[in-house]
């Protein structure tokens, strides 16, 4: 059996989100594993553009960096049970490990900051909004400098 | 499995990122590395939240992930990137322009690309910056001399943004050897044990 880590430290990070547009399925999705290693997958059938999949190993400075980032938005002080439901349009998933903590929230796209008003929740779906913005930054960066390609 | 998810209606055709099948070889650096290290972290959290723990459905993965120079059995030593070699700075002033970190880069060498990112709430920028340059030497001295200097009043902190290999949690790890019924993977990615 393998040893198991005391937990205290480890940190987990994944984002989805995947729609039907007018160019059929497309998702994006990225990885941050205990280990530090980055993975990044984002199917477009726009243009018939073929998947694309990369992975690299990101340092300690970029996960601790990930860590005051995710900190900082309190996502982890948030729940999705008043969040609206994934629906045929849309899907979007956060699941992070942190603290000992294990979040998994679901809930449908969000184009914009304006559909958040109308919502039961707009405080956390806007803290939402904004991490997953923030992410992707984070992500595109890496990628698109480490494999010099315009991840999106 | 903790790591199944409910997905769209219709989705069958959706390739999703999840558990490949390594060899036989995982290694477990400090409970982090692997698929193993995934689903040991995600154990191991005291509390639960969220509706993404409520329904389940197997994810199924048999594609690879393209990497540079990748090796997950070994170093945590910087990797290239594939035009340059690139550092991570962080701990920077909301009020830092590209320029000022231009000007404090290009004394060792071209800066090729530079990313300052954004706050995308605040508009002030998030805190950390990428920076290439295209030898290793240039990038190896800026870590050196900049890591820990003054920019507007605070103290960067600049190292390699991507390592050749894994880096644990905490500690060290132990090479636990498993019989898989599926296939291993095409590409080779042995681990070796420390």
């Amino acid at each position: 059996m393998a040893t198991k880590d005391s937990g205290a430290d480890a940190f987990y990070l994944r984002y989805y989100i995947g729609h039907r547009g007018i160019f059929g399925h497309e998702f994006l999705e990225f990885e941050f594993r205990p280990d530090g290693k980055l993975r990044y997958a984002n199917n477009s059938n726009y243009k018939n553009d073929t998947m694309i999949r990369k992975e690299a190993y990101v340092s300690p400075a970029v996960m601790a960096e990930l860590r005051r980032i995710v900190t900082e938005s309190e996502i982890m002080q948030e729940d999705d049970q008043q969040w609206p439901m994934p629906d045929r349009v849309g899907r979007q998933e956060l699941e992070i490990v942190f603290n000992s903590e294990h979040i998994s929230f679901t809930t449908s796209k969000i184009g914009s900051l304006a559909e958040i008003t109308g919502t039961k929740d707009p405080d956390g779906l806007r803290t939402f909004y904004y991490l997953v913005q923030d992410l992707k930054c984070l992500v595109f960066s890496l990628i698109g400098l480490h494999f010099k390609i315009r991840p999106i | 499995s903790t790591d199944r998810i409910a997905s769209m209606a219709d989705t069958r055709d959706i390739i999703r990122i999840t558990e490949d099948t390594e060899d036989d070889f995982e290694q477990v650096v400090g409970g982090g590395g692997g698929d193993e290290g995934v689903r040991l972290v995600k154990e191991s959290a005291k509390s639960r939240k969220g509706r993404g723990f409520e329904s389940e459905q197997d994810r199924d993965d048999t594609m690879e992930f393209d990497a540079v120079g990748i090796d997950d059995g070994d170093t945590a030593g910087p990797q290239r990137s594939v035009e340059g070699w690139i550092l991570f700075v962080r701990n920077l002033h909301e009020e830092t322009t590209e320029d000022d970190l231009m000007d404090k880069f290009n004394e060792y060498g071209e800066v090729k690309s530079l990313h300052l990112n954004l706050n995308r709430r605040t508009g002030y920028i998030k805190g950390y910056a990428l920076v290439e340059f295209e030898h290793y030497k240039e990038a190896s001295t800026a870590q050196n001399k900049l890591n820990g200097a003054d920019l507007n009043g605070q103290r960067m902190q600049v190292d390699w943004a991507f390592t050749r290999g894994p880096s644990g949690g905490g500690g060290g790890g132990r090479k636990s050897r498993r019989q898989r019924d599926t296939k291993p993977q095409q590409r080779s990615e042995r681990s070796r044990s420390r």
